[in-house]
């Protein structure tokens, strides 16, 4: 265990003690020998449920190798993921893709509509291949909460960068996953469209339930968060609770400069 | 210098890409120079073959036709032997010689199994004479000496089994001969497949003539140092000009060009499809190069910014067009070598033998096949560089994700309409038309311009049809078929040109499957209507059936009566004084029982009285001859006689179509003995209730000579389709090129498909498509395009086969049939090709990595 912080088994602040998914020990290194690099230095961590969990850290601190692990897209060199109780790690193409599909949302940074299918096509898109019905109720209310009903039936081309990415939320929303990874969700988009699919994302954590990982380098995105872990050379270095922008950018500049210092 | 380097390294980058243009360039190239060298080849083969076998003059009856044409008489025109010794006596003669040969033979083994070739190449029986050595050399045994001794060639030996002492039975107009091989020849040089026999030459002038003393031909050789030329004006002068002399060189000549026309059309109707395949590979390096124009976008943007020309840009696309012709070409080339050895191994399984010792490479194929692959790519590739060109530099700036997919215009829809639309009113024209002449150029211009219209509003009608199919085929496959369907749709453009190369070849297979299967109903129809006979006897070769033979047939027990059928060649001179050459119908009475002809005025069985005779009414109408008129007929090669036009039988149908009829003894009456043509086909018709047991009757009495084959009517219109089928199958075969090429073509957009959608892909994945569903959402779209292809490639086709058969009605092609079976046969199979062409992208992009794919820029 070589991580500077021990995580809590459960949240710190004592309202959930489930755990949505956690990882164990996990290393992912490329290559071998002289030019081993290790993304992910044994890492231990658990995804509350029900609560915002951002991951922040510098370019090439492993955060998003991290969150492609917790999601079934990326394999790990050793350790463990679970997602629930059922252990990914190991699983196969089959399963891992039957995973995603029916317990794992996602919210890409950028393309992340299909361009030939309008916004309610692939919002409903993970049911459709999964042959399933979506719930017709939750689906309403999902696109009333994003406030899409206008305009279900563009295509992605006919939408702005906010609008698209509210569908990528409507989208991960509304197969009710168990948990919803956002790969800097507002990255491409200005603050105000930012602020609005951030909000939405903090909505559905307070008033759905949803279990929802970003990954982000904004510490105002962060900030809409319940809870930041910092990643730094692979490892996680610190995290804190109900973080503000201000207290994020503060951390953040510490990190820096310990950084350049040692 | 830098708009090279960029050339090369875009090039070699993604030559994975442009593998698949590269094929289609070395097909097509390979089929242009495999074929130039393959006919090439049997030209050195034939000219080889003529050089060897002619000596310095040949000196022939000056009536002698080719000699590849088979008298009709069975008996060669023949020269009288006093004339060898009056040749040999000219100055300059080193020595004459006196040959007999003739192709009006069958040799048989022991079982009765014809030894000769069955088609193509003749049999040919020779008498044994020092010239015979200039092309043979002895292998086995010893020359012909005496009337029971024949030596054949060793190849024909080979392939029937044949040894020294086996017996062989010659079938001549003179009667059979038995003789045993006491000898076998190989030739010096390749012999592409004729059966040889010699005989000593008293046997062969019995046998092939018919008496002693006569030759077909004097072999002439000069003395050292006297040219051919001067020879051939010494024997001319000596002889007189009542014989036909031909020097070494004219011979050769006049070989090659009795062969030109059949080497010729093979040449250029190969050619045809080569073409047909060029055509095909445009459509492939159009769609491949506007592909990759369209993925690099960004980087032609970064380009431009960084202070390319638009003309550099667009050069350096041609650039990589023209790397990617001479590679395809270079290949094609060589491949076109192989292809061509190929070709005549292919040739040897069906009777034609050609060796590689003559393959023959002219400079001009390579410089041929160069060419074409490079101009026809750079061409194709010139639309996609000029959009290259037009790229702005803001481009680099603006994230790209996907190409903007491109939209069909208004442009291309008017002019597509239009064209069709032209294309349809030429193929109607040609459908009315009241001549074969201009109906013919309507129905090509109609096809024409129909083909380019609907590959001009192919990407138009991309939406409908694929909509519809999708109804039909892709529903059932929920959302990865509607996920394909949007795909098919998303680059009308792109589907259009990938469907419209699969479209011109399976028009052309709709097309001509119409014709065809018109052609069989038809005859079926002509057939039943007028046939009366119940069987008919002829050789497959056109060959005359010999005496012996026609006497077995008349024979044979259970028949009602026998029909003879002779062609006697005769000028014709009209009461008006015009002559004209035909062919009169020498046949028994009986005919107009076994061919029911309408007649337009007079009574057919009159024309059959004494000096009597029927002509067709195109010829009375040409002519102005009525019923009662007297026709001049001089008989070739012998007397002129003065006949009575008792009937006029209406030109319309198939059969016997503008036939002049007259009795046999009215022939034989003006024409001596030997020259009074065998029957070109015998008809019969069988007692009542008799038909089974004469069909076998008439079997058993042609048995000894395979030469001829009986068919009842049924066996007859059996064979008829079978005759087109295979017809259509070769044609069919020489088509696959260009399907494959389309194959090709729709291979190629989906892998580069494929690499366009990598981040799509990937999404798709990552929210969770299993890779079957990937793999099955990128067959389903191309199955969509194959059927699309399809469906208008047939459609089409069968416009261009029902103009072609109203076109061809004219010439008694009357019924229309569309073949269905086929029809629908290849609608399925285009299914298949599809799934098929589906394979490769589909299993790579099954393969593809779901975080590389996200992660692609």
């Amino acid at each position: 265990m070589t991580s500077a912080l021990t995580i809590p088994r459960h949240g710190g602040t004592g309202e959930g003690t489930a755990v949505a998914a956690r990882a164990r020990q996990v290393v992912k290194a490329y290559g071998s020998g002289e030019t081993r690099v290790v993304a992910l230095d044994s890492v231990d961590v658990d995804i509350a449920r029900g609560r915002f969990t951002a991951i922040m850290g510098p370019s090439g601190s492993g955060k998003s190798t991290l969150m492609h692990c917790l999601a079934g897209l990326d394999t790990v060199t050793s350790g463990q993921i679970f997602l629930d109780e059922t252990e990914i790690t190991g699983l196969k193409d089959k399963k891992l893709t039957r995973l995603r599909r029916d317990r794992i949302g996602f919210i890409f940074q950028a393309f992340n509509l299909l361009p030939t299918l309008n916004a309610i096509e692939n919002i409903t898109l993970p049911m459709d291949i999964a042959g399933r019905k979506p719930d017709a109720d939750w689906l309403r209310r999902v696109v009333d909460t994003v406030g899409l009903s206008e305009r279900l039936g563009h295509r992605p081309n006919q939408l702005s960068g906010g609008q698209q990415q509210r569908v990528a939320v409507a989208r991960a929303l509304a197969a009710r996953p168990e948990i919803i990874f956002g790969d800097e969700p507002t990255g491409n988009l200005d603050s105000r469209a930012g602020a609005e699919v951030l909000g939405f994302l903090r909505a559905s954590v307070d008033e759905l339930g949803q279990t929802i990982v970003m990954v982000t380098h904004d510490p105002v995105a962060a900030s809409y968060a319940d809870r930041v872990l910092y990643l730094a050379d692979g490892r996680i270095v610190d995290e804190m609770e109900r973080p503000t922008a201000d207290a994020v950018l503060d951390r953040m500049k510490d990190f820096d400069a310990r950084g350049r210092t040692s | 210098m830098t708009v090279l380097k960029t050339s090369l390294r875009n090039f070699f980058a993604h030559k994975g890409r442009m593998a698949l243009s590269a094929v289609a360039v070395l097909l097509s190239v390979a089929f242009v120079s495999g074929t130039l060298v393959f006919t090439d080849t049997m030209n050195t083969t034939f000219d080889k073959l003529f050089a060897t076998t002619a000596s310095d003059v040949t000196v022939s009856p000056k009536t002698a036709g080719g000699s590849d044409e088979t008298p009709q008489s069975g008996r060669p025109e023949s020269l009288p032997a006093s004339l060898v010794a009056q040749v040999g006596k000219v100055e300059g003669v080193q020595r004459a010689q006196g040959t007999v040969m003739s192709t009006s033979v069958t040799v048989v083994d022991t079982s009765n199994k014809n030894v000769g070739p069955t088609g193509g190449a003749p049999t040919i029986a020779f008498n044994w004479t020092p010239n015979v050595l200039r092309s043979v050399e002895i292998a086995s045994g010893h020359e012909p000496r005496g009337p029971t001794e024949v030596v054949v060639d060793g190849a024909t030996a080979e392939k029937h089994h044949l040894k020294i002492g086996d017996t062989l039975r010659t079938i001549a107009v003179t009667g059979d001969l038995t003789a045993k091989i006491v000898g076998t020849v190989d030739f010096k040089v390749t012999n592409p497949g004729s059966t040889l026999v010699y005989f000593d030459t008293a046997t062969a002038q019995r046998e092939l003539l018919g008496k002693e003393g006569l030759f077909t031909q004097i072999s002439v050789d000069a003395k050292p140092g006297v040219t051919d030329d001067a020879l051939k004006a010494d024997v001319a002068a000596a002889l007189g000009g009542g014989y036909k002399l031909q020097t070494a060189a004219e011979v050769a000549d006049a070989g090659r060009a009795s062969m030109a026309g059949f080497l010729d059309v093979m040449k250029y109707a190969m050619l045809g499809f080569a073409g047909i395949a060029f055509l095909v590979g445009i459509f492939l390096i159009v769609n491949t190069f506007s592909m990759l124009v369209a993925q690099r976008t960004r980087e032609i943007g970064l380009m431009r910014a960084i202070g390319s020309s638009r003309k550099q840009v667009n050069r350096s696309v041609l650039v990589e067009a023209l790397l990617l012709g001479l590679v395809g070409s270079v290949a094609g080339v060589a491949a076109g070598v192989g292809l061509a050895v190929g070709l005549m191994k292919l040739m040897s399984a069906v009777g034609m033998e050609l060796s590689t010792r003559d393959l023959t490479v002219a400079w001009t194929t390579p410089v041929v096949g160069l060419a074409l692959g490079v101009v026809v790519t750079v061409l194709a590739a010139y639309v996609p560089a000029r959009r290259a060109g037009k790229v702005s530099p803001m481009a680099a700036l603006r994230d790209a994700g996907t190409p903007a997919d491109g939209k069909a215009g208004k442009v291309r829809g008017v002019l597509g309409i239009v064209l069709t639309a032209a294309g349809a009113a030429a193929l109607v024209a040609a459908s009315r038309a009241a001549e074969a002449g201009p109906g013919s150029l309507w129905l090509g211009l109609g096809v024409v311009l129909s083909l380019l219209g609907f590959v001009v509003v192919g990407p138009l009608l991309a939406g409908g049809v694929v909509r519809a199919l999708g109804a039909v085929v892709l529903r059932i496959f929920g959302p990865v078929g509607r996920m394909a369907e949007r795909n098919a749709l998303r680059n009308p453009r792109r589907t259009g040109a990938t469907a419209a190369a699969l479209m011109i070849g399976l028009a052309l297979v709709a097309g001509l499957s119409v014709v065809g299967s018109s052609m069989v109903a038809s005859a079926t129809e002509e057939l039943d209507r007028s046939v009366g006979a119940d069987f008919i006897v002829q050789s497959g070769t056109g060959q005359p059936i010999v005496p012996q033979a026609q006497a077995a047939v008349a024979k044979a027990a259970g028949l009602d009566h026998v029909t003879a059928y002779k062609w006697v060649d005769a000028k014709i001179t009209d009461p008006r004084g015009k002559v004209s050459t035909a062919d009169l119908a020498a046949t028994d009475p009986t005919y107009v029982k076994d061919l029911r002809r309408e007649v337009t005025a007079g009574t057919l069985t009159d024309a059959y009285g004494k000096d009597a005779m029927s002509v067709g009414s195109d010829y009375a109408t040409e002519h102005g001859v009525k019923v009662g008129d007297v026709l001049t007929v001089a008989f070739k090669g012998g007397g002129t006689a003065k006949l009575k036009v008792a009937a006029i039988t209406a030109d319309t149908g198939q059969v016997d179509n503008g036939a002049m009829y007259t009795a046999i003894p009215t022939v034989t009456r003006h024409l001596p003995a030997d020259r009074v043509p065998n029957s070109l086909l015998l008809l019969a018709s069988a007692k009542d209730g008799q038909e089974t047991p004469a069909y076998q009757a008439l079997k058993d009495a042609l048995a000894p000579y395979p030469q001829y084959k009986v068919s009842n009517q049924a066996d007859y219109k059996e064979e008829l389709q079978k005759q087109v089928g295979q017809l259509l199958n070769i044609v069919y075969g020489l088509l696959a090129l260009a399907i494959v090429v389309a194959i090709l073509g729709v291979v190629n957009t989906l892998a580069l498909s494929v690499v366009e959608r990598t981040r799509e892909i990937g999404l798709m994945r990552a929210i969770g498509l299993s890779r079957r569903q990937l793999r099955r959402m990128i067959r389903l779209e191309s199955v969509v395009i194959a059927l699309f292809g399809a469906l208008l490639g047939l459609g089409l086709g069968m416009g261009w086969g029902t103009a072609a058969q109203k076109l061809l009605a004219l010439e008694g092609l009357g019924v229309l049939e569309i073949p269905w079976p086929t029809i629908v046969t290849v609608f399925i199979g285009s299914a298949f090709v599809g799934l098929f062409a589906a394979l490769v992208p589909a299993f790579r992009a099954g393969r593809m990595n779901v975080l590389n794919a996200i992660a692609s820029e």
